[in-house]
């Protein structure tokens, strides 16, 4: 006795399979009967890749977007089953509209096989819910804003719809409990629900059979398999093979920066959504719910209530063009809306320029997390992070009289001396050619107070004096300087001696100078981290800039930061100039 | 019951009278064993039901935070120019179900100095709660998600937010601006705050 038999002999699997694949056909295999096949093989794909992510994915609020991060960078194959994952959902989206195109085309809605069109509506919103949720799960910019927008939506919802979204985010605000609340659906009551339902589905579907369209000859019949299913499979692979692709040239799934509450972010939807979200724009106040519910349980009504209403006796295409007209519309509708949603978004520049800033946020992120989260979560790590937090904080203080690089006030509104190349031998080059240039010190109370050395004075007598100082010696002298700002001494270099002789008539040199009135900073550690932490504590605290700087009457004045930032937002801003001075 | 007995039985509801015997009960005695069975099935639904609804709705039905003033320092008064928004960032201790977080970004508050006065409004766009952001112009606020538009007062000038920005009580204390930092419901044309 084979193995076979024997096994047959207690499960009878040999029945059941050949009940499985000799299902009649009537009217022939034929291509149009794919698409519930090719959404089935996707769905494998989608439990597979989600059961791997689920190994690990750990969902709470400061864990969530590392365990992303880690399974997209660190684990082997990570990024593939991730993008698996992701781009299967997108075909998923794509299979059931023409899964659905196609059931309402043939007419397969029509009585007898009404329950079954409402058992597939019912897998339609499963796999739209599965994609709401799955989207926040990375708990990243896009997930979390497009979230708080979505149950937003449903907040507006009269009478019930506060309270559903108490229930959908665990409260009021959004955080560990959204997380663990969308998780549970996604992994655990979603795939319940799907499988039920897709039992019942395709049960019924074998009760009643296919629908061919009326010009079929019935006569014919071919059995599920092999024709069928071969078709299928064919189908099916060539579905896999673009989720592949896909997968394979983003290398992955995007995965934005951390969510973080706090900041700006131009939320957009996944591109199915698209249309739902350009409708928004046009329901004003409390119309809000028409447009973001109305509409949308409008569609669905109409898809329900379609084979109870196209009962006629010819269920020929041209008979039914009345009632699948909405259809029609409806498509087109989301189509129109979706192109000028995207239209709009590469025509705006604001949208461009916050959406290049969240990118190169997100690389910055998932630059920290190589050299490992702590335990408090990304966000606290981005906010720890002088590249980021110096940006920040230059941006709120700083900004709004220095320019540093695209940073600051535009050229002709800033009032203090551009910051770009600080510490640099350019920098100092250009001080020593005019301090008066707008540019540095010509918008500030201490224009006219330090002369150029290149330039004869106004004053004709002085001008006849004057002996423009040597190239050779500005370079030994802005040398010297950069030595300083990268913190060396660069004691005994020619340019020391030349600062001794040339500068520190005004200039300090280790707080030596031949003018204690002059307001002319110190020159020891200029530019440094520690110079540049200084002078925003106080700039006229002695270590850059005497008191003086700081007097009433010079109007204008930098103020002082040792009460407006803590010390060590200071030490990261300084860190931030330092390093950000000096990038070309 | 073994095979034989079943079949001696005549299988169930067979006769028009089933025959008295043992473990084949009366039609009363079955009526109430059905009665008892849906019961019992009911009651061991709704001994797992209860608590499972209790469980799940149970952070969306306790009272939030909100309700009471949260005064929180955002910055120098000194420091807010005349006639141009500022957006400053709200620091406080942030609880998110079993974790607290010392001096946590909470969200962010737009300030706008009119002479010694000032004016708070919540950054949250009162449509469905994107960041508000100002204009290039400064001379108004736009929302980057569905392209609302307010003037500097907060009121709507375009788009489809159902109110204007809410505006938030504000204090200065020795030079420090400070914000009673509220969050309202998204959405609705009533300024409801959330977890009141």
């Amino acid at each position: 006795m084979s193995l076979g038999d024997w096994l047959d002999e207690r499960t009878g699997h040999r029945a059941l399979l050949r009940h499985a694949l000799d299902e009649p056909l009537y009217g022939g295999a034929r291509f149009a009967y794919v698409w519930g096949s090719a959404l089935t093989l996707t769905l494998v794909v989608q439990g597979v890749t989600g059961w791997l992510l689920m190994s690990a994915y750990a969902p709470s609020a400061t864990t969530a977007w590392s365990s992303v991060a880690h399974i997209t960078y660190t684990l082997r194959a990570g990024w593939l089953i991730r993008g698996l994952h992701h781009f299967g959902a997108q075909a998923m989206v794509v299979l059931l509209a023409l899964h659905l195109g196609q059931t309402a085309l043939y007419g397969a809605y029509r009585r007898p096989r009404e329950l079954n069109w409402l058992f597939g509506l019912g897998l339609l919103g499963l796999t739209l819910g599965f994609a709401l949720t799955g989207y926040l799960l990375p708990w990243d910019q896009k997930g979390y804003w497009a979230t708080r927008v979505a149950t937003n939506i449903a907040g507006t919802v009269p009478v019930l719809g506060a309270w559903t979204q108490r229930l959908l985010v665990g409260g009021d605000e959004y955080g560990h409990l959204t997380l663990t609340r969308f998780y549970s659906l996604h992994v655990a009551v979603l795939p319940a629900l799907t499988a039920l339902l897709l039992v019942v589905h395709i049960a019924l579907f074998r009760k009643h059979g296919v629908t061919p369209p009326a010009s079929a000859d019935r006569r014919k019949v071919d059995a599920f398999f092999p024709k069928q299913v071969g078709i299928d499979l064919g189908v099916g692979f060539v579905v896999l093979l673009a989720i592949f692709a896909l997968a394979l040239r983003e290398h992955g799934a995007p995965l934005d920066a951390p969510a973080d509450p706090a900041s700006d972010y131009p939320a957009r939807p996944e591109w199915y959504f698209l249309a739902v979200f350009e409708l928004l724009k046009y329901f004003h106040g409390a119309l809000e719910p028409v447009g973001a519910v109305g509409l949308p349980l409008l569609v669905g009504g109409y898809l329900v209530a379609l084979p109870f209403l196209d009962k006629g006796a010819d269920g020929s295409l041209r008979r039914r063009l009345f009632w699948l007209a909405p259809l029609a519309l409806v498509a087109l509708g989301a189509a129109g809306l979706t192109v000028k949603s995207l239209a709009a978004d590469a025509a705006d520049a604001s949208f461009l320029a916050a959406r290049k800033l969240a990118s190169e946020r997100a690389a910055r992120a998932v630059a920290l997390f190589r050299e490992g989260v702590p335990p408090e979560g990304p966000l606290a790590m981005l906010r720890n992070d002088p590249e980021t937090r110096g940006a920040d904080v230059f941006k709120a203080q700083c900004a709004s009289c220095h320019r540093l690089g695209d940073l600051g006030p535009p050229k002709e509104k800033q009032t203090a001396p551009d910051l770009t190349g600080f510490g640099t031998r350019a920098w100092v080059l250009a001080v020593l050619d005019n301090p008066d240039a707008d540019s540095l010190f010509g918008k500030t109370p201490f224009k006219g107070m330090m002369p150029s050395v290149v330039r004869p004075p106004a004053d004709p007598e002085a001008a006849a004096l004057f002996t423009p100082m040597s190239a050779a010696d500005q370079g030994a002298i802005a040398d010297f300087l950069v030595a300083q700002a990268r913190g060396e001494r660069g004691d005994g270099t020619p340019g020391e001696r030349l600062v001794r002789q040339r500068c520190t008539g005004c200039h300090r040199l280790d707080g030596k100078t031949d003018d204690a009135d002059s307001l002319a900073p110190e020159l020891r550690g200029w530019a440094s981290t520690a110079w540049i932490e200084a002078q925003i504590a106080s700039p006229g605290g002695g270590k850059t800039y005497p008191p003086g700087a700081m007097s009433k009457d010079l109007e204008g004045h930098m103020p002082a930061f040792e009460e407006k930032l803590s010390e060590k937002d200071r030490k990261v801003l300084a860190a931030w100039t330092h390093d950000r001075g000096q990038k070309p | 019951m073994t095979e034989s007995t079943r079949k001696e039985a005549g299988g169930e509801g067979d006769g028009p009278t089933p025959p008295n015997e043992v473990g084949s009960p009366q039609e009363p005695r079955r009526g109430a064993l059905r009665a008892l069975v849906a019961i019992g099935s009911l009651a061991y639904a709704g001994a797992l039901a209860v608590p499972a609804v209790q469980f799940v709705t149970g952070p969306a039905t306790s009272a939030g935070g909100g309700g009471k003033a949260r005064w929180v320092r955002v910055g120098r008064l000194e420091d807010l120019p005349q006639g141009e928004p500022r957006r400053m960032q709200v620091i406080g201790d942030e609880r998110d179900a079993f974790t607290l977080v010392k001096d946590e970004l909470l969200g962010s508050v737009w300030l706008l100095r009119e002479g010694d006065k000032v004016r708070a409004m919540s950054a949250t766009c009162p449509h469905l709660g994107c960041a508000i952001d100002v204009g290039a112009d400064k001379k108004s606020f736009g929302c980057p998600c569905h392209a609302s538009r307010f003037a500097l007062t907060g009121a709507t000038e375009a788009g489809p937010s159902p109110r204007g920005m809410d505006a938030l009580e504000v204090r200065v204390q020795q030079g420090w601006v400070e914000v009673d930092f509220r969050r309202y419901r998204q959405g609705i044309t009533d300024r409801q705050e959330v977890g009141a």
